[in-house]
């Protein structure tokens, strides 16, 4: 009788500490989420902004190169900040971010919706990426953003929201004042007390990257936009950052499986057909 | 030997035409290894003799190069596992037309579509046939030369048994165009009259491929323009394939060739 009055008893605590570890485990990425990668980091960092059009993410990457690709900054991304993503054409093209767009290979898909490509000047102005994400070079200090929206250039494609590399990846107090456009044509504070043999040519930064954050709001896009380390703002992009890989991924689907069957049947039928006319023809 | 399997030659036109717009729409490996299959079960269904066998072989082992060249081409840049599975899938995708138009090769008779063609179209018509039929006769050329070497005694191995083997292969395709040519001008072609001999009907079975073709390519058109199935499985990062159960059901309506029609034993 009193093992059943516990079990009755655990039952409801356990279903409420796992509902707390769902929550804490929603909650959580979109709370924190690059802040302490940031943090503990140093090095050359570039920032990356995906929009979906409901609510914008921003992310400060910290470079395994001095330069590297559009592609490899939200394979970086993906790493260090869950970021969730697809390319298409072999790798070469960004089909699908943070769990919006096209599943497959093809990311023109869902057209005339599709991932627009971004660079920023590092003060809040973006021009429309003339290359694709697998030439791009991303260094120190630069921004990229991707917006999901329709238009096939800059002047119709809907803009990132107005952030520099400030609001992303966030310095700190600049202790010297020698301040250099680095060769992405981005002003960055350096910071020449902190320079490390891994930075690249062009401005050094500070290394405390994970500042607290200060919401402020968008003056261009109206959208609330936090000016971060981290994630930002709206409950869907904080669901869609929780979300988890692709359900294509998980394994092979039942339809596989019946596919599998299909084949074996196939062949099988095939093999029989053969051995029938074969005997047919000896026995003739 | 078999009886001929009396299906309407449009029929198959169509069969292929269709099993060739899947294959071309769509690089999901399931869709194209089942395409093979499918392929597979009907060439053993309706495959015409052993000479025909033999120019599925051939185009089965080209499908088979294709595939790996085409995948080998990634070996000249950066080599990765997302464009190598890219790569892969897409000599697929040709490997897969290449052994649907082999199987459509081996079970047709290229000169029995000449018949079918509109009047005005029958010199294009007999040129294509001529052209579709050039790897199977060429394929049962080798095979009669071989023949009568290794009847005489000769040895047909290495690469310097190869001017032998060829002057034969080409001397003979050279007497069966000028056979062809002298027997269709006696039969009054090139003068404006067909003969309208033995006209093919159209047999429910014919009925049966022909729709379940068309049927199967407009799923896939479907599905193509529309966007509700995945036909392109994304390489970076490499997921599993989410196969839709109603393309199935279409890729399996290309194997109706194969229960229907058979030659009667």
């Amino acid at each position: 009788m009193q093992a059943v009055a516990t079990t009755l008893l655990r039952r409801p605590v356990a279903a409420a500490m796992l509902v707390g570890a769902a929550l804490l485990s929603v909650t959580m990425p979109a709370a924190t989420g690059a802040a302490p990668a940031c943090a503990a980091t140093t090095g050359p960092h570039a920032a990356l902004v995906v929009d979906t059009g409901v609510g914008t993410r921003s992310f400060c990457v910290a470079l395994d190169a001095t330069t590297v690709s559009g592609i490899h900054l939200i394979e970086l991304a993906g790493a260090q900040d869950q970021l969730t993503y697809g390319f298409g054409s072999g790798g070469q093209a960004v089909c699908r971010l943070a769990g919006v767009g096209p599943q497959g290979d093809d990311c023109f898909a869902d057209y005339p919706d599709y991932w627009g490509y971004w660079h920023g000047d590092g003060h809040g102005g973006w021009t429309w990426s003339s290359s694709g994400a697998a030439s791009a070079r991303v260094g120190n200090g630069a921004l990229d953003a991707w917006v999901w929206g329709s238009g096939d250039s800059g002047a119709t494609h809907p803009k990132p929201p107005s952030l520099g590399i400030d609001d992303v990846c966030r310095t700190a107090a600049t202790t010297s004042p020698s301040a250099a456009p680095s060769p992405s044509g981005v002003a960055a504070t350096a910071s020449s007390s902190t320079v490390r043999a891994s930075t690249p040519p062009g401005p050094t930064r500070a290394p405390d990257w994970g500042h607290p954050a200060t919401p402020r709001s968008d003056p261009s896009g109206g959208r609330s936009v936090a000016a971060v380390p981290s994630e930002r703002s709206t409950p869907a992009a904080a669901a869609l950052a929780a979300q988890g890989p692709p359900p294509g991924s998980a394994g092979p689907g039942p339809g596989v499986l019946l596919a599998l069957a299909l084949g074996a049947a196939l062949a099988g039928g095939g093999w029989l057909r053969l051995r029938s006319s074969r005997r047919e023809r000896s026995d003739a | 030997m078999m009886d001929r399997p009396s299906i309407h030659p449009v029929a198959w036109i169509v069969w292929a035409t269709s099993a060739g717009f899947v294959a071309f729409v769509t690089t999901d490996p399931v869709y194209l290894i089942l395409l093979w299959g499918v392929s597979w079960f009907v060439y053993a269904s309706h495959r015409v003799d052993l000479e025909h066998a033999r120019s599925f072989r051939l185009f089965l082992t080209g499908a088979v190069i294709a595939v790996a060249l085409r995948t080998a081409l990634v070996f000249f840049g950066t080599v990765s596992v997302a464009n190598t599975s890219f790569s892969f899938l897409e000599g697929l995708r040709l490997g897969t037309i290449l052994v649907i138009f082999g199987t459509f090769n081996a079970i047709t008779d290229p000169f029995g579509l000449v018949r079918m063609a509109p009047r005005h179209f029958h010199e294009p018509a007999l040129a294509a046939a001529l052209a579709l039929s050039i790897a199977p006769r060429t394929v049962a050329g080798v095979g009669r030369v071989r023949e009568a070497q290794r009847m005489r005694g000769i040895r047909v191995r290495g690469a310097r048994a190869l001017p032998a083997l060829a002057v034969p292969v080409l001397e003979r395709g050279m007497e069966e165009a000028h056979t062809l040519a002298e027997s269709m001008d006696a039969r009054g072609h090139g003068a404006g009259r067909r003969s309208r001999y033995r006209p093919q009907a159209w047999t429910g079975a014919a009925l049966l491929i022909a729709v379940g073709g068309v049927g199967a390519a407009a799923i896939f058109l479907a599905a193509s323009v529309g966007g509700w199935a995945v036909l392109h499985p994304q390489t970076s990062p490499i997921v599993w394939p989410q196969t839709a159960p109603l393309l199935l059901g279409a890729t399996a309506l290309l194997a109706v060739p194969g229960l229907v029609g058979l030659a009667e034993p």
